[in-house]
């Protein structure tokens, strides 16, 4: 069953499987052994896919149902505004770090299988942006988290491999709330596709309400667990710095995302922000997320490991995006829907300077990197400019979403909240600059007993550098100019609240 | 009432009895063997059931023997063809578990289950 | 009469004469019988469900003999009954081809006509189990059943099995003591054998009051003893070692099939016999649906707890039998029709998982040992897909098949709010939660690369597919069943639905 065009809905189809297929054929084929004709492969097999996504964004009302798993149960594919933004940070970074990846897996063994995983979870993310209800997103999800485990796992050794498997099992356990929630929807929602403004249906919900509650609170916590969000945000420092630095740039900067979009798609789109605004699952939600803001920023504060400072990183500023999801207000889910966009860049590129530091001089503890800035100074560049922009200085693209955020807090209506999320806010953005500049400070200003004769020039090549350099401006010149965005995601919010 | 239908029925509270005997020997006992009779005791005490319910005072077996009489005069067969065919199944069922019990004592020259689980794992089987 | 109203009479008289036919015949013989016998049954009962779907007839019913209704034997054909024969079939046909290796290995060559007479045996009892509409027809069977599930333990012949054999035996001889107890009080209390002029009388009884409790005590000690016989949470003790170590067909085939043809015994009595709004009204159902929820917690811990995979696999099976129960317990329809669909599920899982297990034990020096299977999704490669698609259908991956039967549970207990709504979406997400440790865990170890070096050492190998065809054929056979079942459940639940409301 198609809705719209018959082109268009084969063009999204051809995205999705294209990659998924490709990788599969990689995994499996031995001719693909030897380094070239893979790097060949993926790169064509990359830029194809960019070139299907993007082609996707052009389509208008388009849809297609491909089979059905039981009544009420099909496998639909549909795209809207929402889905358009995710694809393209998706298909911009995926490509970037699939870029990046062909020097940076020089050192990492068995590149075939990263590789072939590595193109199958782009296809199965888009995939899940293109979902047009919630079991294909079900289906998806759990995909996702099958095939980027191997990408968790891919070194081998036992630190990977127990955080692998803590990933696997947190994902599992969220997706199974997810499950259960998915069970109540089938009985109280009309349909179970994306609606704006939610599909319950009110006859049956009548009397049901405090069992509904619990579900959506439910659910709200098993997409949580992929956005890193109090209590169960404990796999995160853990899986993402032993993947490989790209693995871990799309873990942290994309498919951490995925556990938001399936948020705002329950919250938004099936259950209606007007049910559960007011109840106490928006007071739990709210104090959850602003408690990870918090206690991510300080546990990143705390930890010398970079990638694991990252990782921190990231359990901390997803919740910014959650925190604004959950005031169900306009101003605060503009700001969140950009800090889903900033962030994804300005994590990537973040993981990305890391993976390039690791590379060159294997070095990972940050007391360790004084004058790096002097050997790599490209890469510390990119590294500074997505930290501000991060941090939230004016005009680097954080303070945008900040903004928005807090002003979406103030407005909001939500009791003690309206003042204390915007104090959170501002607690932790001066966190982040903590922990993050210091890299930036001791590595460029080393101090004067710094021995400046063993110094080397050690920046990577081209295939990490401009993947970087793309990444750090795109942080910064989207803050500078993000009215066109803006405007977008206000279209977006418009229709669900 | 109760009095009575309690007295009056007493091959069957015997019977209940027995099986409850067997079922208990089969479960609880330790040697194989035993176990086998507790088999066939509780096998036994359903056909003693049967039997019971299948006889009434009175009444002949459904054998024509001077003419036909009338229904009430004859018992119903069908308990006693169920009791010859429980047998047959009890039969093959025993001889099974004792051809089991052989092999068993064989190998490892005890008719104690647990300890022949004991010696297996020795065994590393 | 339509002449092939006869296929239910023909199909249980085939396989039993296949069976008295091939102790004559050359062990190469024998299983061409057998594999046709099983493919005639098949054939022949879909067929028959293509007739019944074809002609709107729900179910009918054939005499056995000259004699009607209350006096004669009788055997009665519907929509899942036929639906159920085809599908055992199938899946007795696969688990057959897929073992067929290992049972040269395992299994003195002299003693093979012998197991293909126990399986014919076997297949003849489950379908008179299937169509049977007669008590006392079904207990004999059901020690038929038995007998033959027996020696399909102890075919290898060596301590352990024997002791398995010797413990399976005990716990069923239990069961069917029990049952046969059941069924002779149940005739006393009524005057009937045959399952629907029981239900008339049953009715009656429970109108008038009269002999209430000792029908409910009757009903209890059936149920208890079925439940023993197909190994539900608290009677499961004889499982792990008869599913874990006899040979891989007669795993498969008693974990698929054997348990499964008495709980299509307990759903026949459940409608026939004892109708359901009496069942559903007494407390039976309530105890039911807490044993099948501890199972399926039970089951699961414990498997994470095996060190040995086809113990791991056969504890899976305690699990999964506590979901069926656990559906009976929900007292509805729905809860029925899912338990049903779970049944095939299960079979056509559960016989995957332990075919292509013993794929990969193969290649790992035959050691059963979690730890020896590193990498042993690479050696053999199609085993590994196979595992792969069994366990991620047992958690519950939509597009499998495990992931439909999770959710028309879900559904069934949602529907209705009862009290038991919550325990069975917790107690099944949990469950799931804990099939996804042990089975990811043990995916993951077949697919980390052992390195060359160990693998030269152990003398580990790797086969190829045309080393192994049959067996290849077998497993993607299976991998398509599952996503049949998966992909697309529509036409045949609304099979079960039809068959289960012709059923009474």
């Amino acid at each position: 069953m198609v809705i719209g065009s018959m082109n268009d809905a084969i063009i999204m189809l051809a995205a999705i499987c294209f990659p998924i297929l490709f990788g599969a054929v990689i995994l499996l084929m031995p001719e693909f052994s030897s380094r070239n004709r893979l790097l060949g492969a993926v790169g064509t097999g990359l830029l194809v896919t960019g070139i299907l996504a993007l082609l996707t964004l052009g389509s208008g009302e388009a849809g297609i149902c491909l089979f059905s798993l039981g009544e009420k149960l099909e496998i639909f594919f549909r795209l809207d505004n929402l889905g358009r933004i995710f694809i393209v940070i998706v298909t911009i970074i995926w490509i970037l770090a699939g870029f990046y990846s062909f020097e940076y897996m020089k050192h990492e063994k068995e590149e075939k299988r990263y590789f072939g995983f590595y193109l199958m979870t782009f296809g199965v993310l888009l995939a899940l942006d293109l979902a047009g209800n919630i079991v294909t997103y079900y289906l998806f999800y759990e995909m996702m988290t099958l095939l980027s485990v191997p990408l968790v796992l891919h070194s081998k050794t036992r630190e990977a491999l127990m955080g692998g498997l803590k990933y696997l099992f947190y994902s599992l356990c969220g997706a199974y709330m997810v499950l259960m929630g998915l069970f109540f929807l089938n009985r109280y929602a009309t349909t179970l596709t994306f609606t704006a403004g939610g599909t319950l249906n009110g006859e049956l919900t009548a009397g049901n309400e405090k069992v509904l509650l619990v579900v959506v609170f439910f659910m709200i916590l098993g997409f949580g667990v992929k956005a890193g969000m109090f209590p169960m945000h404990a796999w995160l420092p853990t899986a993402h710095p032993v993947a490989p630095a790209p693995a871990s740039s799309v873990l942290s900067g994309l498919i951490v995302k995925a556990g938001v979009l399936g948020v705002i798609r329950t919250v938004y789109f099936l259950f209606g922000e007007s049910f559960i605004r007011g109840t106490w699952v928006q007071t739990a939600w709210m104090t959850l997320s602003l408690i990870t803001v918090f206690m991510g920023s300080m546990l990143a504060y705390r930890e010398k490991i970079m990638k694991k400072r990252l990782a921190y990183s990231t359990v901390s500023q997803l919740s910014y995006i959650l925190f604004g999801l959950a005031l169900l207000q306009g101003e605060a889910m503009t700001g969140a829907l950009l800090h889903v966009v900033f962030h994804a860049f300005i994590k990537s590129a973040l993981f990305l300077s890391a993976g390039a530091i690791i590379y060159k001089t294997g070095r990972t503890n940050v007391d360790d990197m004084t004058g790096i800035g002097k050997e790599m100074p490209v890469t510390i560049w990119c590294y500074t400019f997505a930290s501000l922009a991060l941090i939230g200085i004016p005009p680097a693209s954080g303070f945008i979403s900040k903004w928005y955020l807090a002003e979406g807090a103030l407005s909001s209506g939500t009791g003690i909240f309206t003042w204390l999320g915007p104090v959170v806010l501002l607690v932790s953005a001066l966190l982040t600059a903590g922990y993050l500049l210091p890299i930036t400070i001791k590595g460029f200003l080393p101090g004067a007993d710094f021995d400046y004769g063993s110094l080397q020039k050690r920046e990577p090549n081209l295939w990490m550098v401009i993947p970087l350099i793309v990444l750090a401006l795109l942080s910064v010149v989207l803050g500078i100019f993000p009215n066109p965005l803006t405007e977008y995601i206000r279209t977006i919010v418009s229709t669900v609240l | 009432m109760l009095e009575t239908n309690f007295l009056v029925n007493y091959g069957e509270e015997v019977a209940i009895l027995l099986f409850g005997i067997g079922f208990a020997n089969l479960l609880v006992q330790k040697n194989l063997i035993k176990k086998i009779i507790g088999l066939n005791i509780m096998d036994t005490a359903v056909y003693l059931f049967l039997a019971e319910k299948g006889y009434i005072t009175g009444r002949a077996a459904p054998i024509v023997v001077s003419g036909v009489q009338e229904v009430e005069a004859y018992i119903n067969p069908i308990p006693s063809g169920l009791v010859l065919t429980g047998i047959v199944v009890s039969v093959s069922v025993t001889a099974l578990m004792l051809s089991l019990t052989v092999r068993l004592y064989q190998r490892y020259h005890t008719l104690d289950l647990d300890e022949i689980s004991v010696q297996l794992r020795k065994e590393g089987l | 009469m339509d002449f092939i109203q006869n296929v239910p009479f023909f199909s249980i008289m085939i396989s039993m004469f296949s069976g008295i036919v091939s102790s004559i015949l050359s062990e190469k013989w024998a299983k061409r019988l057998n594999t046709a016998v099983i493919l005639a049954v098949g054939v022949m009962s879909g067929a028959l469900l293509i007739w019944l779907c074809r002609t709107g007839c729900g179910s009918y019913i054939f005499m056995m003999g000259h004699f009607p209704a209350p006096w004669g034997n009788e055997i009665r054909a519907g929509v899942l009954e036929a639906g159920m024969a085809m599908f055992f079939s199938i899946v007795m046909l696969l688990s057959m081809t897929g073992g067929r290796k290992k049972l040269f290995d395992e299994v003195e060559y002299s003693k093979h006509n012998i197991y293909y007479i126990l399986v014919d045996m076997m297949l003849s009892s489950l379908l008179a189990l299937i169509y049977t509409n007669d008590l006392f027809t079904a207990y004999v069977f059901v020690e038929i059943n038995t007998i033959a599930a027996c020696g399909l333990i102890m075919i290898r012949q060596n301590g352990r099995t024997i002791e398995a054999a010797v413990r399976y035996m005990i716990m069923s001889l239990l069961g069917s003591g029990l049952l046969l107890m059941g069924i002779c009080m149940l005739y006393d209390l009524t005057g009937h054998l045959l399952m629907s002029n029981i239900q008339q009388a049953m009715a009656d009884i429970m109108a008038n009051g009269t002999y209430r409790i000792p029908m409910l005590v009757t009903v209890g000690i059936m149920t208890i003893g079925l439940a023993i016989k197909s190994a539900l949470f608290p009677c499961h003790a004889w499982l792990p070692d008869a599913y874990g170590y006899a040979t891989v067909s007669s795993a498969a085939m008693l974990s698929s099939l054997v348990s499964k043809g008495y709980i299509f015994l307990l759903i026949k009595i459940f409608y026939r016999v004892i109708g359901l709004d009496i069942i559903y009204s007494s407390h039976i159902i309530g105890i039911l649906f807490i044993f099948g929820l501890c199972g399926m917690l039970f089951g699961s811990f414990s498997a994470i707890g095996e060190k040995d995979i086809r113990r791991m696999i056969a504890f899976s099976s305690v699990a999964q039998i506590g979901y069926i129960y656990m559906g009976f317990g929900l007292g509805t329809q729905e809860g029925m029709v899912a338990s049903v669909y779970h049944i095939l599920v299960h079979a056509a899982t559960k016989s995957l998982l332990f075919i292509s297990a013993i794929g990969l034990t193969e290649v790992s020096g035959g050691s059963r040992s979690f730890f020896a299977l590193n990498g042993s999704g690479y050696r053999n490669r199609i085993a590994g897909v196979g595992f792969a698609v069994g366990s991620l259908s047992m958690v519950g991956i939509p597009s499998f098949s495990g992931f439909v039967s999770k959710l028309l549970f879900a559904k069934a207990a949602i529907i209705n709010p009862t009290w038991k709504m919550f325990p069975t979406v917790i107690v099944l997400a949990i469950s799931t939660i804990l099939n996804a440790i042990y089975f990811l865990k043990t995916v993951i170890r077949i697919y980390t690369p052992e390195s060359a070096l160990v693998e030269e050492e152990k003398g580990y190998y790797g086969i190829r597919w045309n080393q192994q065809r049959l067996y290849t054929v077998t497993i993607i056979l299976f991998v398509i069943l599952n996503l049949i079942l998966g992909m697309n459940s529509q036409p045949v639940i609304h099979l079960i639905e039809t068959g289960l409301a012709n059923f009474a």
